[in-house]
């Protein structure tokens, strides 16, 4: 490798990793020391940031995040080791959380995949000028903010005389739902939201994916007189392979990221017996706790790399399935 | 005969899809008492109040936190766009030692999202003393693993001839990459339209790290719902439709390329 390589090597991954460094290594870096730390140390206040430097480690200055001007004198030991990851796993209210967030992730993908995929075939028999307009009506849930979505589902959805219950709940005889009281539909109503926000997009994937399978596969099909079930096994199914497991990974991440939805339909709370509590409201719950309680970023931070093995898992499943299901 | 059931799934997703929004239209002239009573769809008159409150700063300014949206989503989106495909480049188009493992350590950021970061990060930005500064929002999420992945796949899809080519005629790395940009022109546009939603609808990082003078979209929306008694929910409907416009306008601008670097995509 020349120094001329070298430098261009440097050139085309520095920025990425100087941001990669920047913005989240140091950020790990910073939370993985943070959850190893006390809660009753160093709260830091919005407005006021007390300088790094100057903490000495037996008697510390301690900013209440009540009065910020007031410093008080605490002595605590600064590290305490695993002691706020130990908390969160005793923490029901954590489990809780993990336990929506893992229905809510898998709810929405077991829904979300087969939908999108039955689209996506009855579109491909579509003529291309209304395929595309339709796939493009598909999207739009997608293209809006989250929180407008919510805003829809609260006004328009929900509610004894929402859409919901006007047009399917009634008409299928049963009595109208309490979507947002109920604790039995608070998660239910988050999927629906997570399926209409994410099935265009998945569709349009599996669209392309069909339109990549080369027509001679189809007019073989035809002459050998295959079935509906094997042409789906042996065509489709291949076609949308890659896209699906992308699909997936993305839906994944993105469910453990969900924050603005659940965020807005229940106002920052966990909803009724905190039955729509995902992991990221409960850790910005944690770490800023609004009005009453004091900011336990330790606490928030231990929860937070508690995720990473959980979701490292459950892509590693992904892979795995992958392999088993699909194999080369 | 046979068709039926297909086009009568399609029609319900078609209509799932599109009346909400188009209610939600039609509710940025309704009073609040007519919102309230959702299958109600026309409103009784059309008054463009809401939208003239919005723009004139009326309930908040609106029309500043519109371009503060428009800024970290679109900065954020074209440079990650350059700054992955630039290190996809080099990972599938470049042999040189310990490629394998700086991939799997760029990927590695997949795992833990920045809004489990959230805390560190602001706590760090804190630090920088860039709290309230909307690069401290653009640029966290530039680093995309995901990007990597995507850019590596679409390079690898690219002739090595073209790279061989461009070696004999004595282009560097460097050029060579830039060369090669036109070519993958529809992934480019894909992932930058991609990059921008996701960033256009980031709720968390602002709410921690943005002063009240300079949040973004979403927050705008929270807070014009927060104190809906106040305000009338006409207004937020504008919002709202109003937030919508650009994205819905980039795809339409996207949607052909995109749909031409998804089917490349998919015959790997």
């Amino acid at each position: 490798m020349g120094g001329k390589t070298g430098f261009s090597l440097l050139c085309l991954l520095g920025p990425f990793f100087a941001l990669w460094a920047l913005f989240w290594l140091v950020p790990l870096g910073m939370g993985v020391d943070l959850s190893l730390q006390s809660p009753d140390f160093r709260p830091v206040h919005r407005e006021a940031v007390l300088p790094e430097d100057s903490a000495p480690s037996s008697s510390l200055t301690f900013l209440d995040w009540r009065n910020p001007q007031e410093e008080v004198e605490v002595v605590a030991p600064r590290y305490v080791g695993l002691e706020n990851f130990e908390r969160a796993i005793a923490d029901s209210k954590f489990h809780k959380a993990l336990s929506n967030t893992l229905i809510y992730v898998f709810g929405s993908i077991f829904v979300i995949l087969p939908l999108a995929f039955a689209l996506a075939v009855n579109l491909h028999a579509l003529a291309r000028i209304p395929r595309g307009v339709l796939v493009f009506l598909l999207m739009i849930p997608g293209l809006a903010l989250p929180g407008v979505l919510s805003t829809l589902f609260y006004l328009f959805f929900h509610g004894r005389t929402g859409a919901l219950n006007q047009y399917l709940v009634i008409p299928l005889g049963f009595d109208p739902v309490n979507w947002m009281m109920d604790p039995a539909f608070i998660m239910p109503s988050l999927i629906i939201q997570a399926v209409w926000r994410w099935t265009g997009l998945v569709t349009l994937f599996f669209l392309c994916g069909l339109e990549a399978i080369p027509r001679w596969q189809f007019e073989v099909a035809r002459i050998e007189g295959v079935g509906p079930w094997m042409r789906m096994r042996s065509i489709l199914f291949p076609g949308v392979r890659h896209l699906a497991v992308f699909a997936a990974v993305f839906l994944v991440v993105d469910g453990f990221a969900a924050f603005s939805g659940a965020y807005n339909l229940l106002g920052g709370s966990g909803g009724i017996l905190d039955s729509g509590l995902l992991l990221v409201t409960y850790v910005y719950q944690v770490a800023f706790p609004g009005g009453s309680g004091r900011f336990d970023f330790p606490g928030a931070a231990a929860m937070s790399l508690l995720v990473a093995p959980v979701t490292a898992f459950l892509l590693f499943l992904l892979l795995q399935a992958r392999k088993t299901f699909f194999p080369r | 005969m046979r068709r039926v059931p297909s086009f009568l799934l399609l029609g319900v997703a078609a209509l799932v899809c599109l009346y909400p929004f188009a209610w939600m239209f039609l509710s940025s002239f309704k009073t609040n008492k007519e919102i309230y009573q959702p299958t109600l769809f026309f409103p009784s008159d059309y008054e463009w109040d809401s939208y003239a409150g919005l723009w004139s700063g009326e309930y908040l300014p609106f029309l500043d936190y519109f371009l503060h949206s428009i800024f970290v989503s679109g900065g954020q989106a074209l440079l990650a766009t350059f700054v992955t495909a630039a290190a996809g480049f080099a990972f599938s188009k470049m042999s040189f030692r310990g490629s394998g493992w700086l991939f799997g350590i760029a990927i590695l950021i997949i795992l833990v999202p920045k809004q489990a970061l959230a805390v560190p990060l602001f706590e760090w930005m804190a630090w920088l003393g860039w709290q309230g500064n909307l690069w401290s929002l653009a640029l966290p999420g530039v680093a995309s693993g995901l990007g990597v992945i995507f850019f590596s796949q679409v390079f690898r899809k690219v002739p090595d001839e073209l790279v061989d080519l461009a070696k004999v005629e004595g282009l560097s790395p460097v050029r060579t990459f830039v060369a090669l940009l036109p070519l993958i022109a529809p992934a480019l546009m894909t992932f930058c339209f991609l990059h921008f939603i996701l960033s256009w609808q980031e709720h968390l990082l602002p709410l921690l790290m943005l002063d009240d003078e300079n949040l973004t979209l979403p927050i705008a929306l929270a807070k014009l719902r927060d104190s809906s008694h106040r305000i009338p929910e006409a207004v937020g409907m504008a919002a709202a439709t109003l937030s919508l416009i650009p994205v819905v306008f980039l795809f339409g601008l996207c949607f052909r390329k995109m749909k031409t670097a998804l089917v490349e995509l998919s015959l790997s």
